[in-house]
């Protein structure tokens, strides 16, 4: 969990941080006029800094853009809200538990790619298959993390609904979702990421919208800098998406000293 | 005020299935207790008082013997019985006062009343200012006083209490020793406290249970005749001195037992 730090410190942090950034802009650029690669693979900054200005005002970017926030997001939301159901119930029934577990984990572990053919098969090609590719992404981490985090509960909280006779969804409203909120916040975080993978796989292998399509055209092209700019977006995608939920999804109170009781 | 007991405690036994074999935590302990009555529970660490607690409460039901509540028998968790527990167990992410009020939340009762029953218990146990705070910015005795608010606000006729002030140094135990007369002046609850404190004990009680270190069994009961309304003030007095003595003779047999024993098994 993050910690408060003192206004001085994060102006520090900031300093290094930037001063990170203005090291890798060197080296790129060193590396990029150094001969080392071929003409043309590491442009220059300013030509991707161009090529970005021009992704800006270009409509047809735009509405690839929207195509793949728009897989990525509902595939997001679908795959985390079935996994913390099915890690819920994982994590609740010991049986489930016991005897699901191992599949999921085997399943977790495979790279979904393997499952768009039979992805395909169910959706065809198109939005379809890949909003169920990212959906099935995060599905899995978030169920994983969240099993293992009901096991984790302070076996209190849940006496102190037992002597209240909670029902099934009082317990999950009032004890188990708030209990969980860490859990549940790293497995979207971690989830929003492989969803964004996921989307972009797709579109790259089989679709004519999208970012990932997009930016395969750019490389079909040899035009490095407009791919190169199109990552970037991507980037700040994940980046912008994993900082929001970080932001949204997090025990009220003061963070440092929640972990200590 | 009918003669059956508000809590029959009828030849209950406890034993415990474990990897080195069977534990009796609580063996043949009968007990009647009167509406309105305060009754304490002492006796050694491991005697089986939680467990005796705990299926008063509800929470163990596979157990020999009987136990009713005005004559009916108790099976699961009641709510005219409410439990403040030896450990921890305050919600970190619920303020104070959302802790007060959780209870009354999932009883349904709408967010004015909640709030308002919630400030008052708040007030109650000495906490009014700090409705705000979340249990990690408050003391360990706050919390658990905040767990006694929160037991509090559905109002159980009937108080079970697992060592609710064990966290506490001497004075402020003796302070909450007297907000616990006054709360149970005002609202009249059967009380059942666990406590290891002598003093404690013969301050709130009507009668006193000694407990046997293993297996857990009733060893005597003491009747506190002193008058009431009682406050920490009493505790010098020379009859209070009296009981402690009389309480901390039978004790100390049963606590170098249960001694023996722990040194015994750590010598193995
Ligand atoms: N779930 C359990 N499984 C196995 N043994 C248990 C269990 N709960 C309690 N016991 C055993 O029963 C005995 C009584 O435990 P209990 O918690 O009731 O003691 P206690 O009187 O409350 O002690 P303390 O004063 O330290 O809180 C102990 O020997 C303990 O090891
Ligand atoms: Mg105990």
């Amino acid at each position: 969990m993050t910690q408060t730090l003192p206004p001085t410190l994060i102006s520090r942090v900031m300093l290094y941080r930037v001063t990170a950034a203005l090291v890798l802009l060197g080296l790129w650029e060193a590396a990029g006029a150094s001969g080392l690669f071929f003409k043309g693979v590491l442009p220059s900054t300013l030509l991707i800094g161009k090529s970005f200005l021009r992704l800006m005002g270009d409509t047809l970017f735009w509405s690839h853009f929207n195509v793949t926030l728009f897989e990525i997001l509902s595939g997001f939301a679908i795959g985390s809200t079935l996994g913390i159901i099915a890690g819920l119930a994982l994590g609740m029934n010991r049986y489930a538990g016991h005897v699901l577990e191992p599949v999921v984990e085997y399943l977790a572990a495979t790279p979904k790619v393997v499952f768009l053919p039979i992805l395909l098969i169910l959706f065809g090609i198109g939005v379809g298959s890949k909003i169920s590719l990212a959906a099935l992404s995060c599905f899995f981490p978030m169920s994983l993390s969240l099993a293992a985090g009901v096991r984790g509960i302070k076996p209190m909280f849940l006496r102190v609904g037992q002597t209240l006779n909670l029902t099934l969804l009082q317990r999950i409203r009032m004890i188990y979702l708030p209990a969980l909120v860490p859990p549940i916040s790293t497995g979207l975080r971690l989830g929003f990421g492989i969803a964004t993978v996921g989307s972009l796989l797709s579109e790259i292998k089989l679709s004519n919208k999208g970012l990932g399509h997009a930016a395969m055209q750019a490389y079909a092209r040899f035009d490095i800098p407009t791919m190169m700019a199109i990552l970037i977006v991507i980037f700040a995608l994940a980046g912008i998406g994993n900082m929001l939920i970080g932001r949204i999804v997090r025990l009220p109170g003061p963070h440092t000293r929640h972990n200590a009781n | 005020m009918s003669d059956t007991p508000t809590l029959r405690i009828k030849n209950v036994s406890k034993h415990f299935e474990t990897g080195k074999g069977r534990v009796t935590a609580v063996d043949d302990v009968s007990l009647d207790i009167r509406q309105g009555e305060f009754i304490s529970i002492i006796g050694p660490s491991g005697c089986g008082k939680s467990t005796l607690m705990n299926m008063i409460g509800g929470l163990l039901t596979d157990y020999e013997g009987d136990i009713q509540l005005d004559g009916k028998k108790v099976s699961g968790c009641q709510p005219e019985i409410g439990m403040v527990f030896q450990e921890e167990s305050t919600f970190p992410w619920r303020t104070a006062i959302e802790n007060v009020t959780f209870p009354l939340e999932a009883a349904g009762l709408p967010k004015e009343k909640r709030l308002a029953r919630a400030y008052e218990l708040l007030d109650l146990v000495g906490l009014s200012g700090f409705e705000n705070h979340f249990p990690s910015e408050l003391s360990g005795g706050m919390r658990q006083r905040i767990a006694i608010a929160r037991t509090l606000a559905f109002q159980p006729r009937i108080l079970l209490m697992d060592e609710p002030f064990a966290a506490l140094d001497e004075q402020t135990r003796h302070l909450l020793g007297d907000k616990v007369v006054q709360i149970q002046n005002q609202l009249k609850q059967t009380t059942l406290l666990i406590t290891h404190n002598i003093a404690e004990a013969v301050q709130l009680s009507d009668r006193v249970l000694i407990m046997t270190f293993r297996p857990g069994r009733i060893k005597r009961v003491v009747e506190i005749n002193l008058p009431r309304p009682r406050s920490s003030e009493m505790i010098g007095s020379e009859k209070f001195s009296a009981y402690v003595a009389e309480i901390w003779a039978d004790l100390r047999q049963e606590a170098s037992k249960g001694l023996k024993e722990t040194e015994a098994a750590a010598a193995h």
